[in-house]
């Protein structure tokens, strides 16, 4: 039941001349959670309307299982309502003038299936999402939780090959927002439907996705499973992007006493007169002075991030590094900074390689 | 083929074909519902004794003239040109008028508590679409008495009154959309009511004020009842009053009445033309209560 | 929002137009009323020929220009003003809100269809005398578009001025004004389709639906509101009728597009009788005041919701 989607060539070119997407390539395997992760205007939505049907790409073609569902270049196109897709609309676009029943069953009634069929069908889904005793409330009458339930199963009663969510938890508020992830989660390895997802959020991508797309400008900027987007990013761009609290990363001329400190001469093979260094805040410590370490430097700040402190420090020329804290230390301290891993980038953003520093 | 492909809207209309089609369709209609405009023109701009051999359509023979809109604008009975004045005369204050009375009572509306409010604003969407007809009446026999019958002002009056109710629902709805911390703001800085509806609502609120302005103007312009029983002289008769009388008694001068007819609507399509915006918004806000 | 507390300076704000709508407008309304049970409310109208009471409801019901029972059995012209204005509904309602919803969809298809828009609107920007004047022009047996086009598909033998028979007259004129009232449901239509949620027809769209499908179980019913709006206006437009058919044929020929606003005229300014004028009106009025108070409501409605 499960099927792949492979995007190739893909590029799609907004008249007169905006440039929405660049030549995407992704093969989504069958039964996959995949999550296109991107800030806005990175082209993610345009994405997975041209998977949807709702747009035509400019370029490339789009194959769900081994049908080519659209290719620009020989102008096949097959329309949405002959691709066996279910969709989630980002504010869940559930028919206002409906019922949730009615909502749920519209996509059956327009198959023409028999009614006790469809009752079925509409009773089984809504069983399974838990919303069995909301069916006879119009939209206007559910919590935003609710609404994304029905229109979850609305996408999902007609057995789609492939499930598509438009940032499905950006109208929820935080608290709903986890446990609407774990249902998504949950529902999607029960039915081991193929689902694509779409999200600005990085928790969103993580919470759920089996492989994480990240899109800028148009560009797929790294494909992966999510320890990979974290532990090795492919460029500066998704070292900023990933990560809360975002890694410190500073551009630094090759002779700069910092790049030194931190032996990373000796890893870079070629000739750069620049390098990035980065440093996430959970993979650096600051500790006593008296304890062995990389770098030196002073508290100006300490913050609390749920159960975790860090510290911001200032360690002089002007830079400024966010570390865990884990010794007792105020603003004006001096302490030791301790790195444990360390991520370098050449001058034009791309990663050369992530070092664990042992001591 | 393959450009249409690429331009066509997904999922609602089928082939790039039939996408062609209903353009086509679409524009033939458009063309179809503006012909008697055209005719109308057509037959204005030339000889009648041709439009009536050879149909106004024709090409050829086309004898361009003017002479219609002469005798039209100069007739010696009624004489549009006199009446596009009166016209003029009646209806720019009969827009000036109520807008500023009807602007001062929607900020009333939109502002103030009042105990009997939803009466009183039931009671102004009740008069918005009474008939005129119920009020005419009394109308003819009040501005009899008080020698306002067939006079600029008594008129002018009708069609202010007429147009208040309306125009209090159009800016009622639209000063309280307005940001209220503006207002906040003055009344702190110690301004009073009449301050703060002169010095930060009506600058605001302009958009709005053109958009009542601008239909006021052409429902005023394109009345015709209310001059109908109340102006008898033919000199203070308005352009849309004159112009039945331009059609004969038993044969129908079309040179002359198509003349008219283009004369008449000139002012309301220049309007419609140029506050484009501002009379859709206006026209939308009349009907649709948003 | 808060509201700020009433007080008589702010009660000022109020004044002007007070007394320009009790004078002109709501004293107007109580006087016709009074008027038509033949009190003499208005100095200077002497009414001395019937007595105070329904008189001149009776005598409007049995005037054949009202309503005629001759025409209404034999299905021929005149059959009276308000069963004129009752056919008048009949037929413009449904066209108008057929015209305006298929249009206000299709022409979101079509390359330059907000100029057919605006095409379509003129009609609601002209006078409407020279509304009437161009339907008049429109069915002219020698001039008029709608002959000249049955003579192009091979109907010519069907041309004819239509509007002096009475027959043909008051569908003429009906016709002519759905031509000039559609601009107004077009444009209605337009503005609600163009704030609905794209995504909801989208979703219709992924689920399956046909164009057909779409259009019925999801665009007509999400612009209900609309559709009330324009079920509402369109009926106070049509009773209302008056200049149109003032321009077209003054009612005629032989009473045959006689409507209530024009027999209401008709008494005021050719017969001088000034309660049965005021008689009509009044009947005009109470005809209109359901839909009215149908309107009203639903405006009240969508206030609330706002």
């Amino acid at each position: 039941m499960a099927k792949g989607v492979r995007m190739e060539n893909i590029w799609k070119i907004f008249m007169p001349k905006v440039i929405a997407l660049k030549n995407i390539n992704v093969d989504i395997r069958p039964g996959e959670f995949f999550v296109i992760l991107g800030p806005s205007g990175s082209g993610k939505t345009t994405l997975l309307r041209i998977i949807a049907g709702l747009e035509i790409p400019t370029r490339g073609r789009v194959v769900i299982g081994d049908q080519v569902v659209v290719d620009a270049d020989k102008g096949v196109f097959v329309e949405p309502r002959d691709r066996n897709i279910g969709m989630v609309f980002q504010n869940w676009a559930l028919y206002p003038h409906m019922t949730a029943y009615d909502n749920i069953a519209f996509p059956l009634r327009i198959k023409k299936l028999p009614r006790e069929e469809i009752d079925k069908r509409v009773r089984e889904v809504a069983e399974a999402l838990g919303i069995a005793e909301l069916l006879d409330r119009k939209p206007a009458h559910m919590s935003g939780g609710q609404q994304q339930r029905v229109a979850v199963a609305r996408a999902l009663v007609k057995q789609p090959d492939v499930l598509l969510l438009d940032e499905p938890f950006s109208n929820l508020d935080a608290r709903i927002r986890v446990t609407a992830r774990e249902f998504v989660k949950e529902i999607q390895k029960k039915l081991g439907i193929t689902t694509i997802l779409v999200t600005h959020d990085q928790a969103d991508a993580f919470a759920v996705g089996d492989r994480v797309m990240v899109l800028r400008n148009g560009e797929m900027q790294q494909l992966g499973v999510p320890e990979e987007l974290y532990g090795e990013p492919a460029n500066v761009f998704i070292a900023n992007f990933i990560g809360d609290p975002p890694m410190n990363i500073y551009k630094l001329s090759i002779d700069h006493p910092m790049v030194k400190q931190l032996g990373v001469l000796e890893e870079i093979n070629e000739d750069y007169k620049e390098v990035y260094i980065g440093i996430r805040p959970d993979e650096a410590v600051a500790l006593p002075l008296n304890e062995e370490g990389h770098l030196t430097g002073t508290v100006t700040i300490v913050e609390y991030v749920g159960s975790r402190r860090y510290a911001k420090l200032d360690l002089g020329n002007s830079i400024s590094m966010r570390t865990l804290l884990e010794c007792r230390a105020d603003h004006g301290d001096k302490v030791r900074i301790r790195v444990y891993k360390l991520h370098i980038f050449a001058p034009d953003g791309k990663r050369i390689r992530t070092l664990t520093l042992v001591h | 083929m393959k450009k249409l492909f690429k331009y066509r809207r997904t999922g609602l209309i089928g082939s790039p074909y039939k996408i062609l089609v209903l353009n086509i369709v679409a524009w033939v209609i458009g063309v179809l519902w503006i012909t008697p405009f055209i005719g109308i023109f057509m037959t204005s701009i030339k000889p009648f004794r041709e439009v009536v051999l050879h149909g106004w359509w024709t090409i050829s023979p086309f004898t361009f003239t003017l002479k219609n809109y002469v005798d039209a604008l100069f007739n010696p009975m009624f004489s549009l040109s006199r009446g596009i004045l009166n016209s003029f005369i009646i209806a720019i204050p009969s827009t000036v008028i109520p807008v500023t009375v009807a602007a001062l009572t929607a900020y009333g509306f939109a502002r103030f508590s009042l105990p009997i409010k939803k009466y009183l604003f039931a009671t102004i969407l009740f008069l918005m679409a009474v008939p005129q007809q119920m009020t005419i009446i009394p109308i003819f026999f009040l501005s009899k008495n008080l020698s306002l019958l067939n006079t600029y002002l008594g008129l002018i009056l009708v069609h202010s009154s007429w147009g208040i109710p309306w125009i209090t629902f159009f800016l009622r709805n639209y000063f309280s959309l307005l940001p209220v911390e503006l207002e906040e703001a003055a009344r702190v800085d110690g301004a009073t009511d009449f301050q703060v509806f002169r010095k930060v609502v009506l600058p605001l609120a302009i958009p709005g004020i053109i958009s009542a302005s601008v239909l006021q103007f052409a429902w005023v312009w394109n009345d015709f009842f209310f001059a109908l029983m109340l102006i008898f002289d033919p000199d203070k008769m308005v352009v849309t009053q004159m112009l039945p009388r331009l059609k004969g008694q038993y044969q129908v001068d079309w040179g002359l009445l198509s003349s008219g007819s283009v004369i008449a609507m000139l002012a309301p399509l220049l309007v419609y033309a140029f506050f484009n915006k501002y009379y859709m918004s206006g026209f939308r806000g009349w009907a649709m209560k948003r | 929002m808060t509201q700020l507390k009433i007080t008589p300076k702010r009660i000022s704000f109020f004044i002007p137009a007070l007394i320009l709508i009790l004078v002109f407008v709501v004293y107007p309304i109580i006087a016709t009323i009074i008027l038509s049970f033949n009190i003499n409310p208005i100095p200077g109208v002497n009414i001395v020929e019937r007595s105070p009471g329904f008189e001149n409801y009776i005598k409007i019901a049995t005037d054949k220009r009202f309503i005629n029972p001759k025409g209404i059995e034999t299905h021929s012209f005149p059959m009276g003003a308000i069963i004129h204005n009752v056919i008048w509904i009949a037929i413009h309602l449904p066209l108008t809100l057929i015209v305006g919803i298929l249009f206000a969809v299709y022409l979101q298809y079509v390359r330059g269809g907000s100029i057919i828009r605006s095409f379509i609107f003129l009609g609601m920007v002209i006078p409407m005398i020279v509304g009437g004047l161009l339907i008049l022009f429109s069915f002219d047996k020698d001039l008029g578009v709608v002959n000249l086009l049955l003579k192009l598909f091979g109907l010519g033998f069907l041309a004819r001025t239509w509007t002096i028979y009475p027959d043909t007259a008051l569908f003429s004129l009906i016709l002519g004004s759905v031509w000039l009232w559609s601009g107004f449901s077009v444009t209605m239509y337009s503005a609600g389709l163009s704030s609905l949620p794209r995504e909801v027809i989208e979703a219709a769209i992924v689920d399956g639906a046909d164009f057909k499908t779409i259009l019925f179980k999801v665009i007509i019913p999400m612009l209900k509101p609309v559709t009330l709006t324009v079920v509402a206006m369109t009926i106070l437009w049509d009773l209302k009728i008056f200049d149109v058919v003032y321009a077209a044929t003054q009612g005629g020929p032989g009473g045959a597009s006689m409507v209530l606003a024009l027999l209401m005229y008709e008494y005021f300014a050719r017969l001088g009788d000034y309660a049965m004028s005021a008689t009509v009106a009044t009947v005009l009025t109470i005809i209109i005041i359901p839909v009215v108070i149908f309107w009203i409501r639903s405006v009240i409605r969508g206030e609330r919701e706002v």
